[in-house]
């Protein structure tokens, strides 16, 4: 028989999202893409072929392209809002 | 009920279980709640006697840890720190250094996520080392006190499950590294020719100080044949000029120099200061361009830094800091004719805090942390 004990759980949980202000309805004139490349050597190559790919695939109406300036800080606040203004989606992704 | 009794009441916060060790660390790993050893049951007796050496409110985050942003309460640190083999006397270290590695400038979001294989080192100066008998002497770096192991491997144990830098997840390093599972460390002050660090940054003697750097594991400097501090800060500048290492791509990092005493006391006796260190290795300690590849220096070094590189010939060289003032010395170890230089992550700048009581004044003794 083991006694009982109160175990403190050590994780903490993930930050919840922030709620959305708005639902973001696609327009009749088709996707604007937002690309949020981190840097890295590669990331360019690799999401150009990604932005071609989905060019392909779906309704892309415009693509907004940033790069931060660097691949280990986070994005810059003034970019994200642009990305938030400016793009429906966004692809980030490094490549090295 | 107790006040830590009332405040685990909170949802998600704790749970009933039986005190079976073997159980319990299964759950853990299944969990992923550590680091793949075997962990101390955080139950809420252990929690509570670590909290006693915490006077600030239990359930208040000191801080967020990135990548997760979880929020860092002194219950889920002293949780963490029970799971790691601390004493409660250990606790006031641990939350310290958690509190300084999250300022900004530190860059624990990078330091965390990144697939390089750094981890943040502690380096802990002033009483408080005699205090808690951590090991600055003889394989200072290494297994064997409980106070290093036990300090640095809470830190670990909050950065993954608080943090959440879970490999390959929150955590993208390519290799990580055993300084990884704990890595803290005390400075040999009294084998220093030299102010220690807390000092050189201006706290009193008599503080007690964690300073925190996003840092690779140390890379040794053999040199039992040099008899000048000339020579062997020659050898310590060899060894820091690597190609491989983040500091030689000029992001800013503070690159360290371990001195073992016997090395430190002769080149101090050649008439060096600590600035006058520093000044050398920033002078020598510098990467020839030629041993770069020709895609480095094209791709980065000429394409990143084209002010300095841009129409420079084979015969530049890349220093590993921007300034003398950025290289980082101290002294640690026992006998031998050892140094040991400390690459860092790159984008990133060292923190150090004081250890002090509610009234704002330097706590000469953890005691002075208790909770009343």
């Amino acid at each position: 028989m083991y006694r009982k004990i109160t175990f403190v759980v050590p994780e903490a949980p993930a930050q919840a999202a922030a709620p959305l202000a708005a639902q973001r309805a696609l327009g009749k004139h088709g996707i604007r893409l937002g690309i949020l490349d981190n840097h890295k050597g590669n990331a360019d190559h690799l999401l150009a072929m990604i932005v071609e790919g989905l060019q392909g695939a779906l309704p892309i109406a415009s693509v907004v392209s940033l790069r931060k300036p660097t691949a280990v800080l986070a994005a810059p606040a003034d970019m994200l809002d642009q990305l938030a203004q400016e793009a429906d989606c966004v692809v980030s992704a490094m490549a090295d | 009920m107790s006040d830590l009794g009332v405040l685990l009441q909170t949802a998600g916060a704790s749970f009933e279980v039986d005190e079976d060790h073997e159980a319990l660390n299964r759950l853990c790993m299944e969990r992923g709640w550590g680091d793949g050893l075997p962990v101390v049951p955080p139950s809420s007796e252990r929690v509570e006697r670590m909290l006693a050496y915490c006077d600030r409110p239990w359930d208040q985050p000191v801080a967020r840890i990135a990548p997760r942003w979880g929020e860092a309460t002194p219950i889920r640190l002293a949780a963490n720190a029970v799971m790691a083999g601390c004493l409660p006397q250990y606790f006031p270290l641990v939350v310290l250094a958690i509190e300084a590695m999250c300022e900004e400038a530190f860059n624990l979001y990078g330091i965390q996520a990144t697939t390089h294989l750094c981890a943040p080192l502690m380096i802990v100066n002033g009483p408080v080392v005699a205090e808690l008998g951590l090991n600055f002497g003889h394989n200072a770096m290494g297994p064997g006190c409980q106070a290093n192991a036990a300090i640095g491997r809470a830190i670990r144990l909050a950065l993954l499950n608080i943090g959440g830098a879970i490999p390959g997840a929150g955590d993208m390093a390519t290799f990580g590294a055993p300084i990884k599972f704990s890595y803290c460390v005390a400075e040999n002050e009294a084998a220093s020719p030299w102010e220690p660090l807390h000092v050189e940054r201006g706290f009193p003697a008599e503080a007690s100080t964690v300073t925190v750097l996003g840092a690779e594991a140390p890379h040794n400097v053999n040199d039992h044949e040099s008899i000048s501090g000339v020579g062997i800060l020659k050898m310590i500048a060899g060894t820091a000029a690597i190609t491989g290492s983040n500091d030689a791509t000029l992001g800013g990092g503070q690159p360290l120099i371990i001195f073992g005493p016997e090395h430190a006391a002769t080149v101090a006796a050649d008439g060096y200061s600590k600035a006058d260190v520093k000044r050398y290795l920033f002078e020598h300690a510098q990467v020839p361009f030629t041993h770069f590849s020709d895609e480095y220096i094209e791709r980065r070094l000429k394409t990143r830094f084209p002010e300095r590189f841009a129409a420079a010939g084979l015969n530049a060289r890349v220093p590993i800091a921007k300034c003398a003032e950025d290289f980082m010395v101290i002294v640690v170890g026992g006998a031998g004719k050892h140094s040991a230089f400390t690459p860092t992550f790159g984008t990133t700048r060292s923190v150090t805090r004081a250890l002090k009581r509610r009234d704002g004044e330097y706590a000469s003794s953890v005691e002075e942390m208790r909770r009343i």
